[in-house]
């Protein structure tokens, strides 16, 4: 390795870059966490959401020439609709009327969402044609001392803290909110209170699904040229890695988790080579549920 | 012999609540044991931690001597103790003799013959009266009849002591009448010993040879059913001091 | 310990077992074209029975059981490429490493639950991949390529005497007290453990023999290939496709892998002629609606539906 430095000025554009990048992974990891903490559905399917998020950034710069970040609103407004037809073409049938989501439930979730995602995926493949594309667009960088960051980078990770937290804020603040954390917890007690459990569990997936969306637009900047349809089988795992390691309906939990992975991943790639980046990210998962299974934060 | 199950000083305490602060009691082989208390004083947390479904915090559970209160809870089924769920826990998928047999091929006989495994099912099943349900799938038996299963489990596991989370709770005071003329059946002909959590003091008083009353994680009284329950410090715990001192 | 006794054997055994036999007569005429697809058939029957002895029996979803057979895959190539083994040797070989690490990945991971425990074998093929790319002593980005003869019949007659011992396993299984033993750890795991079954034991001992024969195809799908290449031998989709030919057939049946191999395998091979990718696009779908309509898979919903065929599929 180079002299000492060097190595510290690599290991600190790594921690900003995987500062950056963890923002955004959180912000797709939340996506993930709003379904499986308010509807209890782990989405296997969700890479294939994040995937659709990504090209529909791409043809909306293709035809419209918008930026990413503009069309990231466009992509959440689409998501809540998807979010919604898939509530209620997919999930309700299984979960309409149970009172707790049984652990059955959840594998007929899982296994349901799964041959989605094969569907989803193939079908993208098909329509899209399978190449790699990207997005043109540059927002330039900044310079600070020796390091070069990219200005689009920092956008897309203040705005996924900022939409982390307003959803964080609608969910705390906000009486819809109150009656979707009021579902996510207690089926029939949510009923208690007037609420109509149905739509409670449709915004929230919807609401899920928006954040997802809207997170595959942001990672167009920080891999502007990653967009191709098989994407999702490399985001999903790491969505679901990040909600285990913040622990499962902890929005900020998504955050923290996010950081982390953003970090291991891009600072192992700077003195471990990537595979094994990724290899240890993914790993990082087992000591997780084996000693904190409530995740890292308490 | 007789199988002797004594509790010493058993703590547990989850995060910073103190489910049990020192519980010391006793079974013995064919006697029955009524554990009674108000909601949250324990009580199925005691059970639990029997079963070995809990680890204590502190203090020991022996049978005949030895300790078991480290072992996981299908070790402690395996050397006699057994314990009903206090909410049914049917497996739903199965047939209510499938439920009853997977007992027996497995509890403390570990008897591994499939074919004489269910024979004892179907003995067991007469004995609680759910012959006629035996090809019913779990899921369709009713609240009661689950219960009844509940109870046919443990038996056909072929534990020597029952661990038994209010089994007459929710039943009509006729179903009361012949689950208590049903119990008491049971316990002449294998003579099991019991320790029995009820809210039902009825069925309580009638059934226990003797009774244990905890609050708030402690023992408070102990002795005959009848003696017990007129302790100032058991209608304390169960009505407030107003109606203790009434009482009194 | 003593054995138990194997119960009388049912119309379906008897089903299968013709169907073996047939094949194992008929296959030295067989064509070279049919025969490759009904390699590639059993292949996937093997898979799916490997998938069932976990995912059927214990409901525990194993979304990374392709690590097993990337790694059987693997075991294999090594063995026949750098000690050049016998390549039925090097399938022993594999199905050992399999078992092996079912063995260690099982201990660790099969205390989570549900979710977590899908989630926690996911990440494995994805790191395994990770960390064999950058493992020159087995091919790097490269993989194992060899030179093997194209012998279909010793693919085909390996592949069945693996099918067989599977499936036979899978009845001796299903039937016998540890048969018992899953269903209630199946139905609730808790309430098993306080009638005593050592459910992590258990656990422990159908998921090895999960990684054992996944391992065992893996090796035969690389000898059909001549060669292990580290993408495809650890490709999610095999993970994905073992997981819908269990749940399309019926989780837990003796029939239902074969019957959802046939239904996931014949599209595969139909598709794969028409477009790269379009066969996943109905077999997605198909997924999709039987999880959802009909959970308890082909064989589950005739036997629920006709009565006549509760004595007689299993």
């Amino acid at each position: 390795m180079a002299e000492p430095s060097a190595v510290v000025a690599q290991l600190i554009f790594g921690i900003v870059r995987g500062i950056l990048l963890g923002c955004v992974f959180a912000l797709i990891a939340h996506g993930l966490n709003l379904i499986w903490g308010i509807a209890k559905v782990v989405n296997v399917a969700h890479g294939e959401f994040i995937m659709l998020g990504a090209y529909g950034a791409y043809f909306l710069n293709l035809f419209l020439g918008l930026n990413p970040l503009v069309s990231a609103p466009i992509d959440a407004a689409l998501g809540l609709a998807v979010g919604l037809g898939f509530y209620f073409g997919f999930l309700h049938r299984e979960l309409r009327g149970k009172e707790a989501i049984t652990l059955q439930s959840e594998m007929v979730t899982l296994v349901a969402t799964f041959g989605l995602s094969l569907f989803i995926a193939n079908a993208a493949n098909v329509l899209f044609s399978g190449n790699f594309v990207g997005i043109p667009w540059n927002a330039g960088s900044v310079e600070l001392g020796i390091l070069q960051i990219p200005l689009g980078g920092i956008y897309v990770a203040i705005l996924s803290v900022a939409i982390i937290a307003l959803t964080q804020i609608f969910l705390n603040r906000t009486y819809l909110g109150i009656g979707i954390r009021a579902y996510s917890q207690d089926i029939p007690a949510t009923q208690l209170m007037g609420i109509n459990p149905t739509v409670v569990a449709a915004i929230g997936t919807g609401l899920g699904f928006g954040v997802t969306m809207a997170g595959g637009a942001f990672l167009t900047v920080l891999f502007p040229t990653g967009i191709y349809p098989y994407m999702g089988a490399l985001y999903a795992p790491i969505s679901f890695v990040i909600v285990v390691l913040g622990g499962p309906g902890k929005m900020w939990g998504s955050l923290v988790g996010g950081i982390t992975l953003g970090i291991i991943i891009d600072v192992g790639q700077i003195f471990l080579g990537p595979s094994i980046a990724y290899a240890v990210a993914f790993l990082t998962l087992i000591p997780v549920l084996l000693f904190r299974p409530e995740g890292i934060l308490r | 012999m007789t199988m002797v199950l004594s509790v010493a000083e058993v703590r547990k305490d989850f995060g910073g609540v103190h489910a049990l602060r020192g519980v010391s009691l006793s079974v013995a082989e064919g006697r029955i044991v009524g554990l009674i208390g108000p909601n949250g004083s324990g009580k199925t947390t005691l059970l639990n931690v029997i079963a070995g479904v809990e680890k204590p915090t502190a203090g020991t559970v022996t049978l005949d001597g030895r300790r078991i209160d480290r072992l996981p809870a299908h070790r402690v089924v395996e050397l006699g103790i057994a314990k009903t769920h206090q909410i049914p826990k049917p497996f739903l998928g199965l047939t209510t003799r499938d439920n009853v047999g997977v007992a027996v091929l497995y509890g403390s006989r570990q008897d591994r013959d499939v074919a004489r495994a269910f024979d004892e099912a179907n003995w067991v099943l007469r004995l609680v009266g759910l012959e006629r349900h035996a090809e019913t799938l779990a899921a369709n038996l009713t609240v009661q009849d689950r219960k009844r299963l509940e109870l046919a489990r443990v038996i056909a596991t072929g534990s020597r002591i029952l661990l038994l989370d209010e089994v007459f709770a929710g039943l009509s005071p006729d179903e009361l009448r012949e689950a208590m003329g049903l119990f008491t059946r049971l316990q002449k002909e294998i003579g099991f010993g019991a320790l029995v959590v009820e809210h039902v003091m009825r069925a309580v008083l009638t059934l226990s040879d003797r009774v244990i009353v905890i609050d708030e994680g402690r023992k408070i009284a102990e002795g005959p059913p009848q003696q017990v329950v007129r302790q100032p410090a058991v209608i304390e715990a169960y009505l407030g001091r107003e109606a203790a001192r009434a009482a009194t | 310990m003593k054995l138990p006794a194997i119960p009388k054997l049912g119309p379906t055994v008897w089903g299968i077992a013709a169907f073996l036999v047939v094949g194992a007569v008929a296959a030295p005429w067989i064509p070279i074209y049919p025969l490759t697809i009904l390699i590639g058939l059993l292949v996937f029957a093997a898979l799916a029975y490997s998938m069932n002895f976990i995912t059927g029996l214990t409901g525990y979803v194993s979304f990374g059981q392709v690590v097993f057979m990337g790694t059987g895959a693997y075991a294999w190539g090594y063995v026949v490429g750098t000690f050049r083994w016998h390549p039925i040797g090097g399938v022993l070989v594999g199905a050992a490493v399999g078992a092996l690490l079912a063995l260690g990945l099982g201990a660790v991971t099969l205390r989570f639950r549900g979710v977590y425990f899908a989630i926690a074998t996911l990440v494995m093929p994805l790191a395994a991949v990770d960390i064999i790319l950058v493992t020159p002593a087995l091919g790097g980005g490269q993989g194992i390529i060899l030179n093997l003869g194209f012998e279909p019949l010793s693919w085909f007659y390996t592949i069945w005497v693996i099918l067989a011992i599977e499936i036979g396993l899978t009845y001796w299984v299903t039937h016998g007290r540890i048969g018992y033993g899953l269903r209630a750890i199946k139905g609730d795991e808790d309430a098993a453990k306080t009638l005593g079954i050592d459910a992590a034991r258990l656990k422990l001992f159908v998921f090895c023999f999960s990684g054992l024969f996944t391992g065992a195809a893996g090796a035969v799908n690389a000898w059909t290939l001549s060669g292990v290449f580290p993408n495809d031998a650890f490709a999610l989709l095999f993970s994905l496709q073992m997981l819908a030919m269990v749940v399309i057939g019926g989780m837990g049946t003796l029939l239902g892998p074969l019957l959802g191999a046939v239904v996931v395998y014949i599209p595969h091979t139909y598709f794969l002629t028409v477009v790269v990718g379009a066969e996943f696009i109905v077999i997605g779908i198909l997924i999709a609606i039987i999880a959802l309509v009909i959970p308890e898979g082909i064989v589950g919903a005739l036997r629920r539906h006709i009565p006549a065929l509760r004595r007689i599929l299993e």
